[in-house]
């Protein structure tokens, strides 16, 4: 068999057949029937992967991540095509850009996840579509327009689905979580640990924030203040271990973030807020004050009233009493008695009250005011004018008198007087 | 270019070679290009220079032209030596997008900026050095939460804390930058480390280094939530590494709430249409389709 493969091969040199260009060939084909069947699949296949991506809404990681176990075990296959047909796609976007590192690394992760997929029940479901998937990549590696292609699926899916699910939205898609790509560019650019803290500064919480309601402000902010603070707290401490400056001395001044200007129009904002709220305050003060004030007046008048009533009451049974009195016994006339005095003594009361208020002291502001103003005891005016009455009067009348003869007698002479003395 | 010969030639330009120790310490190196798209608004453009100020290794750039060709940012990054970007892009005047990216080889995080309110506009009474190093606080959710939270983590921590012996550095710690992860979404606070002198009596013995001292935070601004939307595995391309599936677009809210409106209108309309149908099928309209007349219709009954 040695011998014959000898000069098999060099028959093909002889004829100038390059085994490796064949082969690609024979690969080429492969890939292009695999596609054309992968397209007659593709219908189905779609519809397949969407009842997975909406049924298995509970557990979207795990599809995700079946998904993207799917995509880097594409990925591996493909790299391995790809070994073989040469790079001819040289783009640098999507998933084939660093070939072969990338896609080794790629299947690595692959590996991992499926190890962990082992476990979960959904990998037995997306056997299938991994495997067309892998089919159509193997297809796809060499034209670099498939490239998109391996891309519309999922687009599509979504679009079907919002066509289908109509007036209800679903906002639903599928996660990428690809965590060894993560991981790998976490580490690229991950700072080394070896730093000493004063180079970041950078604190993390002892414990996760838990904010029960997030619209509620005032537990919002503060559980970010909280946390700030205990930060400095670990952070004033790291740095005073460190031998690194934490506090600004008071002395020391330089250009601050906001502008005097700034701090000018906070500082107003904050005066005027006071004034404002202590003006509100005032005048609500007085506000109560004068609410008071009518209360307590309006209580003295129903008092006034009140004490009105009563008296009124009083007199009207002394009434009906004084009116029983004829037709009372001899009980009624006990109680009358009593009831006689109470009324002699306002009666007296009263009585005093004036005497003491005409013969005692001043009488009150108003009645002096008023005395003051309009005169003291009534109406002077026309007092002696003559009335009706008085015109009418003909008491001192005496017609005698007015004739002149009747009156008095005229004195004698001094003669006459002389002779009858 | 220059930085990556320096670092490789280990030489300094005189010749001497370099001091072994220095050259083998490790040092946290970072320069950090802020820039935007063009079509931000002012609210936008202040936060931008918010983040500027309290960042003294950053640079500022004027408005990158384009939304599509984000690659070439990479080359702007390396024309100003800067190992960081912070790319604002706005969306329709009033998305604002933020991109994190580490060139030249990745990965990127694409973040949707919410809650947007600038040191301006908060009016809080804290300050602090212009060019003073933050102390960054993280949640502790960020290294339990999964593998893309922490590289969401490293490249918050390269892009916001600011390197030790800086030019424009100031030597004192006088605010922290908080980030908090709560519901997907990444908090972020700045507030004033402000140190009172306090009495013995009321004092915490659990800071034996300085007892005398109160600590307490005044909160400076700006405040933002970042949700993350997709990673990359390159600067500005490469494959897709994570992609967020809760993530709403801002375009997706809106179509909602407008599709809802229009739902409310379509129902009317279809109601009405179905109330003519029926009462035609029963016969209630003149002239159209006729009326069941059953066998104990007063028609039939008294006819």
């Amino acid at each position: 068999m040695a011998k014959d493969h000898k000069l098999k091969a060099a028959l093909d040199r002889h004829k100038g057949v390059d085994h490796k260009l064949e082969r690609q060939k024979k690969l080429q084909k492969q890939a292009e029937k695999r596609k054309k069947q992968k397209r007659k699949d593709k219908g189905q296949d779609d519809e397949e992967l969407e009842i997975e991506t909406f049924s298995d809404d509970e557990q979207p990681t795990k599809d995700a991540q079946a998904l993207i176990t799917a995509q880097l075990a594409r990925e591996g296959v493909a790299a391995e095509a790809a070994g073989e047909l040469e790079k001819i796609d040289g783009e640098g976007e999507g998933w084939e850009t660093d070939e072969s590192e990338d896609a080794e690394e790629g299947e690595n992760g692959g590996i991992e996840l499926g190890a962990l997929e082992d476990e979960s029940e959904s990998e037995s479901e997306l056997d299938e579509p991994v495997r067309n998937g892998n089919g159509r990549q193997n297809g796809d590696v060499e034209e670099d327009e498939e490239e998109d292609e391996e891309d519309i699926p999922l687009s599509d899916i979504e679009s079907l689905a919002s066509d289908e699910k109509g007036d209800v939205i679903s906002h639903q898609r599928l996660t990428i979580n690809n965590t060894a790509a993560l991981e790998r560019s976490l580490k690229s650019f991950a700072l080394p640990s070896s730093l000493p803290f004063s180079a970041v500064q950078s604190v993390t919480s002892a414990e996760p924030v838990q904010i029960p309601d997030i619209e509620d402000d005032l537990s919002r902010e503060l559980a970010f203040y909280k946390q700030s603070l205990d930060a400095v707290k670990e952070a004033r401490a790291l740095l005073k271990k460190e031998g690194v400056p934490f506090s600004r001395p008071a002395d020391y001044f330089a250009e601050m973030v906001k502008s005097e200007e700034q701090m000018g129009k906070v500082k107003q904002k904050m005066v005027d807020e006071a004034a404002r709220k202590k003006a509100s305050a005032d005048a609500r003060r007085q506000r109560d004050l004068k609410k008071f004030g009518k209360a307590v007046q309006v209580a003295k008048l129903q008092e006034r009233a009140k004490a009105k009533n009563d008296t009124l009451d009083k007199i009207n049974i002394l009434k009906r009493k004084r009116q029983g009195a004829d037709l009372t016994t001899k009980e009624d006339d006990m109680f009358d008695v009593a009831l006689e005095d109470a009324a002699t003594t306002e009666k007296t009361d009263r009585a005093s009250k004036r005497e003491r208020g005409a013969a005692g002291g001043p009488p009150n502001r108003k009645r002096q005011k008023k005395d003051e103003k309009f005169g003291f005891g009534g109406k002077k005016r026309f007092a002696k004018s003559n009335d009706a009455k008085s015109a009418g009067d003909g008491k001192g009348y005496s017609v005698k008198k007015m004739k002149g003869k009747g009156g008095k007698q005229q004195r004698p002479g001094k003669s006459k007087r002389a002779k009858s003395a | 270019m220059a930085s990556v010969y320096k670092s490789i030639s280990k030489k300094k330009p005189n010749g001497h070679p370099r001091d072994e120790d220095a050259a083998l310490k490790p040092k946290n190196r970072q320069r950090l290009l802020i820039l935007s798209s063009r079509g931000v608004t002012f609210r936008h453009r202040h936060l931008l220079t918010d983040l500027h100020t309290l960042l003294p290794h950053s640079r500022k750039d004027a408005k990158l032209d384009t939304k599509t060709h984000l690659t070439q940012l990479n080359e702007l990054a390396d024309l100003y030596n800067c190992n960081n970007i912070a790319f604002f892009e706005a969306r329709k005047g009033q998305d604002l997008y933020m991109w994190l990216s580490k060139p030249p080889n990745g990965p990127t995080v694409k973040l949707h900026v919410q809650n947007l309110h600038t040191m301006e506009e908060l009016n809080f009474t804290g300050n602090c050095l212009k060019g003073s190093r933050p102390v960054l606080s993280f949640d502790r959710s960020f290294e339990e939460g999964g593998t893309y939270l922490r590289v969401l983590r490293g490249l918050l921590e390269q892009a916001f804390g600011v390197p030790q012996g800086g030019r424009k550095t100031k030597p004192f710690v006088d605010h922290v930058m908080s980030f908090t992860l709560v519901g997907g979404k990444v908090w972020v606070r700045v507030y004033q480390i402000s140190e009172t002198e306090g009495s013995k009596s009321d004092t915490p013995t659990d800071t034996p280094h300085d007892p005398s001292t109160n600590l307490s935070l005044i909160e400076i601004g700006p405040r933002f939530v970042l949700t993350p939307i997709v990673m990359l595995e390159g600067s500005f391309g490469g494959p897709v590494i994570y992609e967020n599936k809760e993530f709403v677009s801002p375009n997706q809210v809106r179509a909602d709430v407008r599709r809802q409106k229009a739902g409310r209108y379509n129902r009317r309309a279809e109601g009405t249409l179905e109330r003519k149908v029926k009462r035609r099928d029963l016969g209630l309209r003149t002239g159209e389709g006729e009326r069941v007349v059953d066998e104990l219709d007063e028609r039939r009954l008294f006819a």
